[in-house]
């Protein structure tokens, strides 16, 4: 699919050749899109939305969880202030997605818009895949790449809205093996990590705690929680050298 | 939907937006300053990549979890480790992991 190191710059850079090898290396990530955006469609639409209103919902706010908990909390008839409080608290995560990428991509005018497709899932393809990519791919490499994404999120919200029923009894694993191209993706990018003690130490403490968190209900705080107390592992346990004598 | 609802989903799109673009396009500006690449704090460059570590623990836990689709995961995500350790690539080591985890739960589905 991709090199691991793709530093060239071609004598003929394409922008559309870029953003279509953005698509290309998204394609995993719809493992995880396609079967939530199916169920987020099925649960607006049970819970009094149109296909168009799950759609529009979608689009503009592009976040799996906190859709999930807007949806269900206009339901259970909360006021909107607060929905849109606790919206906004579950993405708060996002906070530091952003800063990580600012040095990997060039200054563009698109920005404003286009950050609206940083999701944690394109955030950990793009925090992977463009420091392997000469500099003048990378603009169209994510606008290829977030785009996709979001399309086939707002597409499998208004399948799961008009279909959800008959598309999850007729094919019942489609919900549960596709979504394993995530955790088998997010696999192969933190592995290179695991080549330095202390990293490893890091990546396996804040693996386990989120799994932890996930497993006692507490998915929405899981990835920021389970990053802290990683990052403290981090900073707390250093190895020493030992230079062995012959 | 009623106006009010319509309010309520723009402001959380806006708000999340915001969330997304004002960090980035602040670090931009940082980075653009006379300081460069120092002006990026070291606990974010740790941060980013056990975000990602994060993500994984997160969506290890199966769809429906029960000792089938454990083991299945597990398996699943050997071969995964295995293909990347060979190709060090994106694609197959996905791909064979899917499949790999696909076959356990219709196998154990095709078997009872």
């Amino acid at each position: 699919m991709n090199s691991p190191v793709d530093h060239q710059i071609p004598d003929h850079h394409s922008p559309v050749r870029s953003a279509l090898q953005g698509v290309r290396e998204a394609i995993p990530l719809l493992g995880g899109y396609v079967p939530v955006a199916l169920s987020f469609g099925l649960v607006a639409t049970q819970a009094g939305f149109t296909t168009w209103e799950a759609a529009a919902i979608s689009a503009l706010i592009y976040a799996g969880a906190s859709q999930f908990l807007f949806v269900g909390m206009i339901a259970a008839g909360s006021p909107l202030w607060l929905v849109v409080i606790l919206t906004l608290l579950i993405n708060i995560r996002h906070v530091v997605y952003g800063p990580n990428l600012a040095a990997l991509l060039p200054r563009s005018r698109h920005w404003p818009w286009l950050m609206h497709g940083l999701t944690d899932q394109v955030f950990a393809l793009a925090l992977t895949r463009l420091p392997q990519l000469p500099d003048v791919k990378r603009f169209s490499w994510f606008l290829g790449a977030s785009l996709f994404a979001w399309a086939a999120w707002v597409v499998g919200t208004i399948v799961g809205a008009m279909a959800g029923e008959a598309v999850t009894a007729r094919w019942p694993l489609l919900g549960e093996v596709m979504p394993f191209a995530l955790p088998a993706l997010f696999l192969t990018m933190v592995a290179p990590r695991f080549t330095d003690k202390r990293w490893a130490l890091a990546m396996l403490v804040t693996i386990m705690a989120a799994l932890a968190f996930t497993l006692y209900g507490l998915s929405n705080v899981a990835i920021p929680l389970a990053a802290a107390l990683g990052a403290l592992c981090f900073y707390s346990i250093t190895f020493t050298h030992r230079s062995r004598r012959l | 939907m009623n106006s009010a609802l319509w309010i309520a989903v723009f402001a959380s799109a806006f708000g999340t937006l915001l969330i997304r673009v004002v960090p980035f396009l602040w670090m931009q500006r940082r980075l653009n300053s006379a300081a460069g690449l120092n002006a990026m704090p070291q606990w974010l460059t740790v941060l980013g990549p056990l975000m990602i570590a994060a993500v994984l623990g997160v969506s290890i836990v199966p769809v429906n979890p029960h000792a089938v689709s454990w083991v299945a995961t597990f398996l699943g995500l050997c071969v995964t480790l295995a293909v990347w350790w060979r190709l060090r690539s994106l694609g197959w080591p996905v791909a064979a992991g899917v499949l790999t985890f696909g076959t356990v739960q219709v196998g154990v589905l095709l078997g009872s």
